[in-house]
C-alpha cells in the first residue's frame, strides 16, 4: 500500500526538552540621562513613578527599558508629613506586599537587609525601586549576573565615588521566600559578606531591583536643588527623587533568561520509506523520470518535513537548507525542533 | 584517521502554520502532532538528465543545487507534492489523476474553463447556458454530467487498461477533495446528496474525504470495467463529483464585487474564478481543477 504519511511513535520519535537562554543585558548610565536630553524619560501626571525609555518615547521605535520609583514604609523614620508621603508610603507597600508578602497576621511585611524576614533583623525602609521591562528580563534575570553602579558621593554637579552592587551569592545561595519568587542580595564586594552588609534585593523573576537609599552618602539632586537622601526623600517628589538617580547611575548589566521548552519529533525515513515522489514533474506519460527501467532505483528529493494532525492537517512545517537525496541506500532521520 | 564530518547533522527549526496556531489556541486538545510527511515542493524533476555526459554522479547535479525556500505559515500552501512510500522498488510507472471530459463534464466552450452557473436567473438565460457546458448551480440534478477524475498509468507500456488492473497497493481508496468554503461545496456526482467536509480551515478551505467504502456515489465503475476512459494503461478509481454554489454566491453579489470581475458570457455576467484540489490520499498525486463561478448581472 502506498502511503504519504507515517505515524510518529510518541514514545520513541518525540522528545520534549526545555533550555535556558541567555543574553547580556549592558544599559549605561547615560541612557538614563544625558544621551536623549531626557526625551526618552517618560512623566506621570499621578507622579508616582517615571519610566525611561531606549529612545524618545514618542518615537515608536522606543522600547521601555526600566521605571524608577522610590518609597518609604511606615515605620520607616521618614515617614510623616513630606512631600507626597502618602504616596511614598503607597508605593513601599505595594512593593513589599507583592514581593515580600504578609506576615502571619495578614500585615504588610518590610523589605529585609538579609533576606532573613521570619528572623527580623534590619529592615530595609527607604527604597529605591528600580523595575525592568519584561522585554529586557524576559523569563527571569540570571542569577549571579547583576551588576548595578552609582556615584554615590559628591554632588548632583560634581558626583564622585563609584560604588558597585552585585549579587555576589545569587548563583548560590539566592532566597526563596519571596511570594514572588526567587531573590538575591546585593553587596558592595564578594568579601567579607554578613548579614548586616546587603545593600538592597534583586527579584530575579520579578525584574525589581530595590537598593536602600542609605547607599547615597553625598548630595543629591537633578540639578539645582540638592540635598542628603533623607531630606530630599521627605522634601521632593518621588519624580524629583527618580530623576536624581538617574543622574547618578553609571551603569546597569545583567544576563536574561529565556526558558525554551522544545519538542523535537525524530522523523525517521528508513531505507524502504519516502523513495517515490507525487511532484507533478516526477512522471512523464507516468514514467517516472528518474528511472530507465525497473532495475533501477527510485530516487526522491526531500526539501520539507510538514507535520500534521491525525486528521491530516498540516500543522507545523520545516525546510532543509538544500535538496537531500533519499534512495533506498539511505535512511535519513530529520530532528524537527518546535519551540513554545 | 581523519574527523568525521558532521557538519551536516540535521536539526530543523519548525514554525507552526495558521492552523497549527489556531488549534493551539483553541486549547482543545486539538492540536497534536501524530505524524509527519515529506515533500519535495521545490524540486523540478524535470532536471534529472539521465544521459548527462559525466556519468551517473551529475545525473542530478542540477536538483542538488536547487535552492529551497524559506517555511511559510499558509497551511494550505505547503507540502503541495509529497514523498511517497511504496515497498518495492521496481517500479517505473506511477498512476496519475486525469481530468475526464469524454465522460465528464467538460470546460465550457466559450471561457475555457469548468463554469458554475450559480442561481435560476442565470441559468433560465439562454445567452448564457448557450455558450457551453456547465453545472446548474440552482438545480444540481439537471446538470448534464458530472466531474469524473480517473486514475491510472497514463501509457499502456505496461499494459492496457481494458484488460490489465492496477496494482492494488497503487490504487485509490480515498481521495481528498480542497474547495474554498465560501464560494462552493461538493456533491455526490447525481447532484443528490450534498457531502460532508472534515473540516474548514482558518482560510476557509474545506476538505472532503471521501472514500470508496463509505461514499460510493461518489465512485464509478473502476478498473478493467472502466468505460468511456482517457487512460489507456491500467485503471484504479473513477471519482465524480459536483461543485454547487455557496448560499452567498447563490443569494448575493457581495463575494463577487469583492474578489471576483466582471465579463461577458453570453450576457453581462459576475464571476470568481477558484481551484479545486483533488488528490489521492494513497499515492499523494494531486490536480487542481479550476473552475469558475458565474453569476448573471
Amino acid at each position: 500500500m502506498a502511503t504519504t504519511f507515517k505515524t510518529l511513535n510518541s514514545a520513541n520519535d518525540v522528545a520534549s526538552t526545555r533550555t535556558l537562554l541567555h543574553e547580556a543585558i549592558p544599559l549605561t548610565g547615560t541612557i538614563a540621562s544625558g544621551t536623549y536630553d531626557d526625551n526618552n524619560i517618560k512623566t506621570y501626571s499621578h507622579g508616582m513613578f517615571e519610566s525611561v525609555y531606549d529612545y524618545p518615547y514618542l518615537s515608536s521605535s522606543a522600547n521601555h527599558i526600566f521605571d524608577i520609583t522610590t518609597g518609604y514604609a511606615s515605620n520607616s523614620s521618614l515617614s510623616g508629613s513630606g512631600v507626597q508621603n502618602s504616596k511614598k508610603l503607597n508605593v513601599y507597600s505595594q512593593m513589599a506586599q507583592v514581593l515580600v508578602g504578609y506576615d502571619a497576621t495578614g500585615s504588610i511585611q518590610n523589605f529585609d537587609q538579609d533576606g532573613d524576614i521570619a528572623t527580623g533583623g534590619t529592615k530595609i525602609n527607604e527604597a529605591i525601586f528600580v523595575n525592568f521591562s519584561r522585554l529586557l528580563t524576559k523569563d527571569e534575570i540570571k542569577k549571579g549576573s547583576f551588576i548595578v553602579s552609582f556615584l554615590t558621593g559628591g554632588t548632583p554637579a560634581a558626583r564622585t565615588d563609584t560604588l558597585t552592587l552585585q549579587d555576589h551569592e545569587g548563583a548560590t545561595s539566592y532566597k526563596v521566600n519571596s511570594p514572588a519568587g526567587e531573590y538575591g542580595i546585593l553587596y558592595t564586594s564578594s568579601s567579607g559578606i554578613t548579614a548586616d552588609s546587603g545593600v538592597g534585593l534583586v527579584y530575579y523573576q520579578a525584574g525589581v531591583a530595590v537598593l536602600t537609599g542609605s547607599i547615597f552618602d553625598g548630595t543629591m539632586g537633578p540639578g539645582i536643588s540638592s540635598g542628603t537622601y533623607d531630606s530630599l526623600a521627605t522634601g521632593s517628589t518621588i519624580e524629583v527623587m527618580a530623576d536624581s538617580f538617574r543622574n547618578r547611575l553609571v551603569d546597569i548589566d545583567f544576563n536574561n533568561t529565556v526558558e525554551l521548552n522544545s519538542t523535537v519529533y525524530f522523523c525517521r525515513a528508513s531505507h524502504n520509506e519516502f523513495n517515490y515522489s507525487a511532484n507533478p514533474t516526477y512522471l512523464s506519460e507516468s514514467q517516472i523520470r528518474v528511472k530507465n527501467s525497473t532495475t533501477d532505483n527510485p530516487v526522491s528529493y526531500v526539501t520539507t518535513v510538514g507535520l500534521y494532525s491525525s486528521d491530516n492537517e498540516l500543522l507545523a512545517v520545516a525546510k532543509l537548507s538544500e535538496p537531500l537525496k533519499k534512495d533506498p541506500s539511505t535512511e535519513v532521520t530529520l530532528r524537527v525542533r518546535l519551540d513554545f | 584517521m581523519a574527523f568525521l564530518d558532521n557538519s551536516g547533522d540535521i536539526i530543523l527549526d519548525a514554525v507552526l502554520t495558521d492552523t497549527g496556531r489556531m488549534r493551539l489556541a483553541k486549547g482543545d486538545g486539538s492540536f497534536k502532532i501524530a505524524k509527519f510527511a515529506l515533500g519535495d515542493d521545490e524540486i523540478n524533476y524535470e532536471l534529472y538528465d539521465k544521459n548527462h555526459a559525466s556519468g551517473s554522479a551529475y545525473y542530478d547535479i542540477e536538483i542538488v543545487q536547487s535552492p529551497v525556500l524559506e517555511a511559510f505559515t499558509n497551511n494550505t500552501s505547503m507540502l503541495k507534492s509529497k514523498l511517497m512510500t511504496i515497498s518495492r522498488t521496481n517500479l517505473l510507472y506511477l498512476p496519475q489523476i486525469v481530468n475526464n471530459t469524454t465522460v465528464g463534464l467538460s470546460s465550457n466552450n466559450t471561457n475555457s474553463i469548468l463554469t458554475v452557473l450559480v442561481d435560476q436567473t442565470t441559468v433560465n438565460d439562454t445567452t448564457i447556458t448557450a455558450t457551453g457546458d456547465y453545472i446548474d448551480g440552482y438545480r444540481l440534478v439537471d446538470t448534464k454530467s458530472p466531474i469524473v477524475m480517473d486514475q491510472g498509468i497514463v501509457s499502456n507500456a505496461i499494459g492496457d487498461g481494458s484488460s490489465v488492473v492496477l496494482d492494488a497497493d497503487l490504487t485509490e481508496t480515498q481521495f481528498m477533495i480542497e474547495i474554498d468554503n465560501r464560494f462552493g461545496n461538493i456533491w455526490d456526482g447525481n447532484g443528490a446528496a450534498q457531502a460532508t467536509p472534515s473540516f474548514v480551515d482558518d482560510d476557509n478551505v474545506a476538505t472532503y474525504y471521501l472514500s470508496t467504502s463509505t461514499n460510493k456515489t461518489y465512485f464509478g465503475k473502476s478498473g478493467t470495467s472502466m468505460s468511456g476512459e482517457v487512460i489507456a494503461g491500467p485503471r484504479g478509481k473513477r471519482l465524480q463529483f459536483l461543485v454547487a454554489p455557496s448560499v452567498d454566491l447563490n443569494s448575493s453579489t457581495y463575494l463577487f464585487t469583492q474578489l471576483g470581475t466582471t465579463a461577458t458570457l453570453g450576457s453581462s455576467v459576475y464571476q470568481i474564478d477558484t481551484t479545486v484540489r483533488i488528490t489521492g490520499v494513497t499515492t499523494g498525486y494531486r490536480v487542481d481543477l479550476p473552475i469558475r463561478f458565474v453569476k448573471k448581472q
